[in-house]
């Protein structure tokens, strides 16, 4: 609970720091959604010179694609960090967070707040809206889908951002295995053979965070709910315990800082 | 023009000084280039045919990897010079003895050719493995003068976004939309002969196609009165282009005010 409320005077002091600039944060946000909205016409086009994938259609990549930019931008509204923890770690910033009462983690990935994340998140529910298969319990099952694909999507960056404390600067891998995880979630899943999926569940578990949250939102099963709710745990338990094991291995120049 | 050879070579041994920065960075072309496969794979075998609207699997991959190069190369001098001119430290290159473009577009320039050499490589190499060799080697020879003029198209529209940042507090915006814009209109993802006829039309009257699609295109079936086409688009933007920056950039000094030394 105490978490809990740390965290929300985390997002508050974020947010009222991202409003200092409101004219900034409006022009990241509709930016955004401007930004997203032409880049789904790559699949308007698509689809209508080839009408289908493997029985994947042009509604489908509406919800797969508005599932995945949300839980990006929720992401990156309430994480933002996890873009930069590598950095973080690289550069001895997490001295900061160290030396004070709260947990690292949390505290650092929860620092920063991605203004253009606000659009990534907002365009998510529009494309979901006018895929052709919206209804309202639909809508609930949306904002889960989500905040799970979230789970999942967050967990991965800490993961991958963590092996900066064995392998040293992992700018590269990190850009790579983000934008790959980012890609291959808005593809239909359709396209891949079996090898390839086992590796969208697992080591860029991208699936977790198009195919198959898109999946729970059009039609409920409980085994779709079941594989997105187990995945989201074991990753967010998977990047904890890697983050903890690694930070034994933090070290730095005692550069205290002070964080603005 | 030799300061700016200099400029260029002095840019390049810096890149060179760290190859594994990047060749880290160059292998984000593998994931795209195996999607891409997938995807056009499975599109061509729905379709029940070797060749849709002209071109081949073959065709298409060796397309997307020119386009990828094109893009994934591209001079990135927007943020470049937005924070030189929000940081001031436009006012250092201002007090050289070179042109504050011609700076910039030298060093990024020699980033560019850099990074193309190494995207080509990996991206045609996975390319050759998937699909076979590029369908004709006079492609490279087509290719390479185009490259030139879509590279140099990039650095105008960018810069002119990046000095954007007189104005605007924030140019992220400009460079999303710019980016998508080129995506969509260029045929970076979708090689324009699969596009509706209407909006094909517009996209080969604008400048994005003249960067992307006319060198990519000509690389997997060049022939010479393609090749003059295109060249000549190029040049035609370019003189707009480099019209509109010589402009912006001599009102954007006048507006500069730069404090302390």
């Amino acid at each position: 609970m105490s978490h809990l409320k740390f965290l929300l005077a985390v997002w508050k002091a974020n947010l009222q720091s991202a409003m200092e600039y409101r004219a900034s944060f409006l022009a990241q946000m509709f930016g955004m959604i401007a930004n997203n909205t032409i880049y789904f016409l790559i699949w308007v086009i698509f689809f209508d010179r080839f009408n289908d994938v493997r029985g994947w259609g042009l509604g489908d990549m509406y919800v797969t694609f508005g599932v995945s930019a949300s839980a990006f931008g929720l992401v990156s509204i309430l994480f933002g960090n996890t873009f930069s923890l590598g950095e973080i770690i690289t550069r001895g910033r997490l001295d900061y967070y160290l030396s004070l009462p709260r947990p690292v983690l949390l505290h650092a990935v929860s620092s920063r707040m991605i203004s253009s994340g606000a659009g990534d998140f907002v365009y998510g529910f529009l494309s979901y809206a006018v895929s052709g298969s919206f209804s309202w319990d639909g809508l609930l099952r949306f904002g889960l889908a989500v905040l799970l694909a979230a789970v999942v999507f967050g967990s991965f960056l800490i993961l991958v951002q963590s092996l900066t404390f064995w392998i040293g600067s992992t700018s590269n891998l990190i850009q790579v295995a983000t934008n790959a995880m980012v890609t291959f979630a808005i593809y239909p899943i359709t396209l891949f053979d079996k090898s390839a999926r086992l590796i969208l569940f697992t080591v860029i578990p991208a699936a977790l965070m198009g195919t198959v949250p898109a999946s729970f939102t059009r039609h409920f099963t409980w085994q779709t709910l079941a594989i997105l709710l187990g995945g989201a745990v074991a990753f967010l338990l998977l990047a904890i315990f890697v983050f903890q094991r690694g930070l034994r291995r933090y070290e730095s120049g005692s550069a205290i800082q002070v964080e603005v | 023009m030799k300061k700016y050879w200099a400029i260029f070579k002095l840019q390049l041994a810096n890149g060179l000084a760290y190859p594994g920065e990047f060749i880290g960075r160059s292998l984000m072309i593998l994931p795209f280039m195996w999607i891409f496969y997938q995807l056009w794979r499975v599109t061509f075998e729905a379709s029940a045919s070797t060749e849709i609207n002209g071109l081949t699997l073959q065709h298409t991959l060796w397309y997307l990897v020119i386009a990828e190069v094109i893009e994934l190369s591209r001079p990135r001098v927007a943020n470049t010079i937005s924070d030189a001119v929000k940081d001031g430290s436009i006012a250092h290159i201002l007090s050289k003895p070179y042109s504050f473009l011609g700076y910039h577009y030298s060093s990024s320039m020699a980033d560019t050719v850099f990074r193309a050499l190494l995207n080509l490589v990996l991206g045609g190499g996975m390319a050759w493995l998937l699909v076979g060799p590029p369908p004709s080697l006079w492609g490279f020879v087509v290719v390479l003068p185009l490259l030139l003029g879509a590279w140099a198209l990039n650095y105008c529209i960018a810069a002119l976004i990046g000095l954007l940042a007189f104005w605007v507090e924030d140019i992220s915006a400009f460079q999303w939309i710019y980016q998508k814009l080129a995506f969509i209109l260029g045929g970076l993802l979708i090689p324009l002969n699969f596009y509706p006829t209407w909006l094909r039309t517009i996209a080969e009257a604008l400048p994005f196609s003249a960067m992307t699609y006319a060198p990519a295109s000509l690389f997997v079936s060049p022939t010479l009165n393609g090749f003059l086409t295109a060249a000549g688009l190029q040049l035609l933007w370019l003189l707009l282009f480099v019209g509109g920056l010589g402009l912006l950039y001599r009102r954007s000094v006048t507006v500069l005010t730069v404090n302390g030394g």
